[in-house]
């Protein structure tokens, strides 16, 4: 640390986490190595073979991180709404004029390299959202700050779904993980999950439970947020005999023309309508937010079918059933999920040898060098390597979030969190699809999965990170020394 | 928000973070160290277990000629994803596989429901058509080595059996079979299924999704190479069974003949019979089906299932009875005018000289003398009643080997038919007596005699009183004796002293004076018996017993041709010539010859 003195660009910066960096993308290439190796290739260092071509990659990010360091701190602050348009304009040029890729219309293509924007619009909605949320008078739970902060997460959200990369755009709903942190209410935080995961099994129930479901989730977290218990069962019970009752009345008047669900709808918008008011009068400005919810949820429950059926694709729809246990297919949808665990579970304790594993060696698991590299190390490196990988992200992971909390600035703690956030759903979600905890979700592991666009945006990402704090460091160190 | 509160929701975030990480290693943990699950499913995505199928075991005759050879032919198979996706010249393939077009997509079609599975196209292509497919390097299809049947001297179709693949039935009751397999369905094949079959190998490889073959898993430690089946040696003697078969051409019947020394069939002719080789190879199921529906029943073996009267042969059991049990001496007198009388009922029989003896009635086949021998039997003093008379008649007749599967390593063989007690009492209603069952002395009412026992009787007599059970394998590769039960001499309960008037009478027959003179070779000294048996459904059944020579017989021979006619018309010349060609490898009657082989029996029982 002496030597930090010269403001050189190596100065403040996190050393631990540029060793867990190196070691993960080294592992990501010992794995690559084993996934595209191939017997009946004589020349070892043909440029045919995916890991030559994934040193170039390597050797490409390194540089790029290195530029990343480069740069003022500053210049990240001053940007970042500059990248997100940015970022927003790249995911539409991809939707217009990009090119198809596994029914995802979501590639750039220069010759033979294909860029997928979307990695680099992650960086730049993390950028613009640490930007908003750093200003001054910012206060997350204030509904105009609330939305400012929903729009910058939906545009691309939005952008993305429509390229029908469903699985990459999920990735932004991490976010909720800092906004979390940056202090929305948790009774906001609870409400959004559970409605996110209604959303998942929405086509299994039937749209009256769906609607009472999301009823009693809203108006008991709003219960949560506001106390007042008594009113809230009161309105509830209310709402209950007062759809009865407008069905009744209706059913006697002219029969067969309002059934049950259409009364409590009905009389679920004079509701709204009746709590609007009521928040109004009482000031509290949460209840708002929370009718917001329900209301946008009420908007998109019907068009979840939709989605369902129009939106996804075929596979993506079955991958979701199968995941769900309803239907099963082991020579179809299920096909890759299994080879996948196969391939893990075969690799026992210590695994079968470097350039040993048969699964891998001969071609059962589908994509074994980009979204089901972890198979590969499964399989070679059995329990041992997995867990081995699996600590050196949850290392960077958590180093990530104290980078976080150590910094002075909000942009810069915000902007970590959100570079932890993106993380650990990457994690999460393509480790769990291996091992069957997941729906098969097409996004990379962070780092170790195949391909020059995702290693060098996960660079980027990570190292703008470690830019931020080393500035943080820089100063405290030439501060004290 | 306080830094306090701040502090507290950072604390619940790493919190997730770990609780995520534990989950994920949790579940790694079960899915690598638990669950062996995985393990066993990795090694059989990529271990494909290849059959080795052995050749069958071949089948000599007793002079070391070839009977049933192996011939390697090959199944044609597929894997339905390793197909050429652009495609491939189906024309060529159906042309070298030998199959049309129509029954390639078909079988295209249902190997499609599993696509990684191998399916059979075709079976039985030849070695010829398969060095043309190596050439053509169909992807996705390959041969797999077989072996089928083939028979060089087309003869023994009912004898030798024939294999097949195995069927649903067979399978349930034979789990250690797997579908696919070749497994004898009667005959010699299916009695030394165990010893023909040999042992199936296994050649294990590693495969790569697509199937392709990577190479043998651990260099071929766990594989294993087919062991062929055992040779068998046939007491057959092919040149007897394929003059055996020229001759009961155009003839219902069956002749079977064993060597009396050591109870090995010589010849086993059960006719009409088939060429062995129709039921090989792709035509099979046509071929059986017409030989199925054929209304003379070609896959019937008559020589030893087939229940026949035996006519006037038995009457050398009945006399031999009477010696045993004392009622008839050699030299006791009968008198017979064209026939047996006794009340209302007559039992005719033919114009000879009278009174006469024993010898001479065997020699000359007198009905009525051989009634008086079966009443005096069953009328015995001795015994309370006619029926307890009955009761030791039929003992001594299953002694003979009659009424009963003689025990012989033919699967399929038939019990034939003698009557108890019970059949008549329910046949007349509690009250018969030696009158009523008279036929019984000639060989004819119930009775009912397989080819098989009639020649046993013939060896019996041959050897003076025993017989050895017929065998039709005479040494199984590997293996230094047969079952002990064709070592062991049976014996009859009549004396072995008995005898001697009984194979003089034959003799006579023969080379003195009777029913067949015709049998007579110079120099052999042969002895036989001839049989006529009324048949309800048209012409008498023609019927020869013999063997030759008299002393230290080499051959025991029976011959029954249905709707023959008197034994000396059909039976008598088959068996005769036969043992003239066993036992001086020449014929020198062609005339007798021609007289058989054009001799075309008309069966209006089985034209209906």
């Amino acid at each position: 640390m002496t030597s930090n003195r010269h403001n050189g660009i190596f100065d403040g910066v996190d050393r631990g986490t540029v060793l867990l960096y190196v070691l993960i993308v080294l592992a990501g290439f010992v794995s690559i190595i084993s996934a595209s190796y191939d017997d009946s290739t004589a020349q070892l260092f043909s440029f045919s073979h995916f890991y030559m071509k994934q040193l170039i990659w390597i050797a490409v990010a390194w540089v790029t991180a290195l530029v990343v360091l480069l740069l003022d701190e500053r210049f990240y602050h001053m940007f970042a709404y500059p990248a997100y348009f940015a970022g927003l304009g790249l995911l539409v040029a991809a939707l217009l004029f990009g090119r198809e890729v596994n029914g995802a219309k979501a590639w750039f293509e220069f010759g033979s390299v294909r860029i997928q924007p979307v990695e680099f619009a992650k960086i730049a909605t993390a950028l613009a959202l640490a930007r908003v949320m750093s200003n001054y008078s910012f206060s997350i739970n204030r509904p105009g700050d609330l939305f400012k902060v929903a729009t910058v997460i939906c545009v691309p959200l939005l952008i993305i779904i429509l390229q029908n990369d469903t699985g990459s755009g999920i990735v932004l709903c991490s976010f909720l993980f800092v906004l979390y942190r940056e202090g929305l209410n948790k009774w906001l935080c609870i409400p959004i999950l559970l409605i996110g995961s209604l959303f998942i099994v929405s086509f299994l129930l039937s749209p009256m439970v769906l609607l009472l479901c999301l009823i009693l989730v809203c108006t008991l977290s709003e219960a949560m947020m506001n106390g007042r218990w008594r009113s809230r069962i009161i309105f509830l019970a209310a709402l209950l005999l007062a759809s009865c009752l407008l069905c009744l009345i209706m059913a006697l008047v002219s029969p067969g023309t309002l059934d049950l669900y259409h009364s409590l709808l009905i009389m679920t918008l004079a509701a709204v309508l009746f709590a609007a008011g009521y928040a109004y009068r009482s000031h509290l400005t949460n209840i708002f937010i929370t009718l917001g919810l329900f209301v946008g949820s009420m908007i998109f429950l019907p068009t979840t079918d939709y989605i369902f059926n129009s939106i996804l694709k075929q596979h993506q729809r079955d991958r979701i059933l199968s995941f769900l246990g309803i239907i099963s297919d082991p020579l179809g949808t299920d096909y890759n999920v299994n080879q996948a665990k196969i391939a893990i579970g075969s690799g026992g304790f210590a695994g079968k040898g470097f350039l040993q594993g048969t699964q891998i060696k001969y071609g059962f698991v589908p994509e074994k060098h980009t979204d089901f590299i972890f198979c590969t190390v499964g399989e070679e490196w059995g329990f041992l390597g997995t867990t081995f990988v699996l600590v050196l992200l949850c290392l960077l992971i958590l180093r990530l979030m104290r980078m976080g909390e150590r910094q002075e600035e909000p942009f810069g703690r915000i902007y970590c969190d959100c570079v932890a956030s993106i993380l650990l759903f990457h994690v999460l979600v393509n480790v769990g699809m291996t091992i069957g905890l997941m729906p098969v979700m097409g996004i990379p592991l962070p780092f170790m999965s195949y391909g020059g666009s995702s290693l060098i945006a996960f660079t980027m990402l990570l190292f703008i990170a470690i830019r931020l704090d080393a500035s943080t460091r820089q100063f405290s160190i030439n501060q004290f020394s | 928000m306080s830094d306090n509160e701040s502090f507290l929701r950072m604390r619940t975030l790493q919190g997730i973070v770990l609780f995520i990480f534990a989950v994920i290693i949790a579940r790694l943990a079960y899915i690598q160290l638990f669950d062996p699950r995985y393990a066993e499913l990795a090694e059989a995505n990529v271990l494909r277990h290849v059959v080795q199928y052995p050749p069958r075991g071949e089948v000599f005759d007793r002079n070391g000629e070839y009977l049933v050879q192996s011939r390697e032919c090959y199944d044609l198979m597929v894997i339905y994803r390793e197909i050429d996706k652009r495609g491939f010249d189906t024309a060529r393939l159906c042309e070298v596989a030998g199959i049309s077009r129509t029954k390639l997509e078909r079988e295209l079609a249902n190997a499609r429901v599993r696509p990684r599975a191998p399916r059979l196209v075709t079976s039985y292509i030849p070695k010829e058509d398969k060095l043309r497919f190596d050439e053509g390097n169909f992807r996705g299809f390959y041969t797999v080595y077989r072996t089928v049947r083939q028979y060089p001297r087309k003869i023994g179709g009912n004898l030798l059996g024939y294999v097949s693949e195995v069927n649903d039935t067979y399978l349930k009751r034979h789990p250690e079979y797997k579908v696919g397999d070749y497994v004898g369905m009667s005959g010699v094949e299916s009695a030394y299924e165990p010893e023909l079959r040999g042992t199936k190998g296994v050649k294990i490889q590693e495969i790569d999704t697509h199937g392709a073959i990577k190479g043998s898993y651990m260099n071929g430690r766990y594989d294993s190479v087919p062991e062929p089946g055992q040779y068998l040696v046939s007491t057959i003697d092919a040149r007897l069974q394929l003059l055996g078969e020229e001759l009961m051409r155009g003839k219902v019947g069956a002749a079977v003949a064993i060597e009396p020394s050591t109870g090995e069939i010589l010849m086993m002719v059960s006719s009409p019979t088939y060429d062995p080789d129709e039921l090989v190879g792709r035509e099979r199921g046509n071929n059986y089906m017409k030989m199925l529906y054929n209304k003379r029943k070609p896959l019937f073996n008559r020589a030893v299932k087939a229940k026949y009267p035996p006519g006037s042969t038995f009457k050398l059991v009945q006399g031999l009875i009477g010696l045993q049990e004392g009622v008839l001496r050699p030299s006791d007198l009968h008198v017979c005018h064209n026939g047996y009388q006794a009340g209302r009922l007559k039992m005719a029989c033919h114009a000879h000289a009278s009174p006469l003896d024993l010898r001479f009635a065997v020699a000359t086949s007198c009905n009525a003398y051989f009634c008086y021998v079966f009443r005096d039997i069953l009328d015995n003093p001795k015994y309370d009643n006619v029926k307890e008379g009955f009761d030791h008649w039929k003992e001594y007749v299953e002694s003979f080997g009659f009424g009963r599967k003689l025990g012989s390593d033919f699967l399929d063989e038939g019990n034939g038919y003698v009557p108890d007690r019970a059949y008549y009492d329910q046949q007349y209603r509690g009250s018969w007596n030696s009158l009523t069952v008279l036929s019984l002395s000639i060989g004819q009412d119930a009775l009912g005699c397989t080819p098989l026992q009639l020649a046993n009787l013939a060896c019996i007599i041959a050897n003076r009183g025993y017989y050895y059970i017929p065998h039709i394998v005479k040494e199984v590769e590997g293996q230094d004796s047969l079952d002990r039960r064709f070592y062991e001499r049976h014996y009859t309960k009549v004396d072995p002293r008995h005898f001697e008037p009984i194979v003089e009478g034959m003799w006579r027959g023969v080379n003195v004076g009777g029913t067949s003179t015709m049998a007579r070779l110079d120099g052999w000294d042969v002895c036989g018996k001839t049989g006529t048996a009324e048949n309800p459904r048209g012409r008498d059944h023609s019927t020869f017993l013999s063997f030759a020579p008299k002393d230290n017989p080499k051959i025991a021979i029976s011959v029954y041709v249905e709707n023959g006619g008197f034994g000396a018309t059909s039976a008598l010349p088959i068996a005769s010539l036969l043992e003239e060609f066993y036992l001086t490898d020449t014929i020198r009657r062609p005339y007798l010859l021609d007289y058989v082989k054009n001799m075309q029996i008309h069966y209006p029982v089985y034209d209906k």
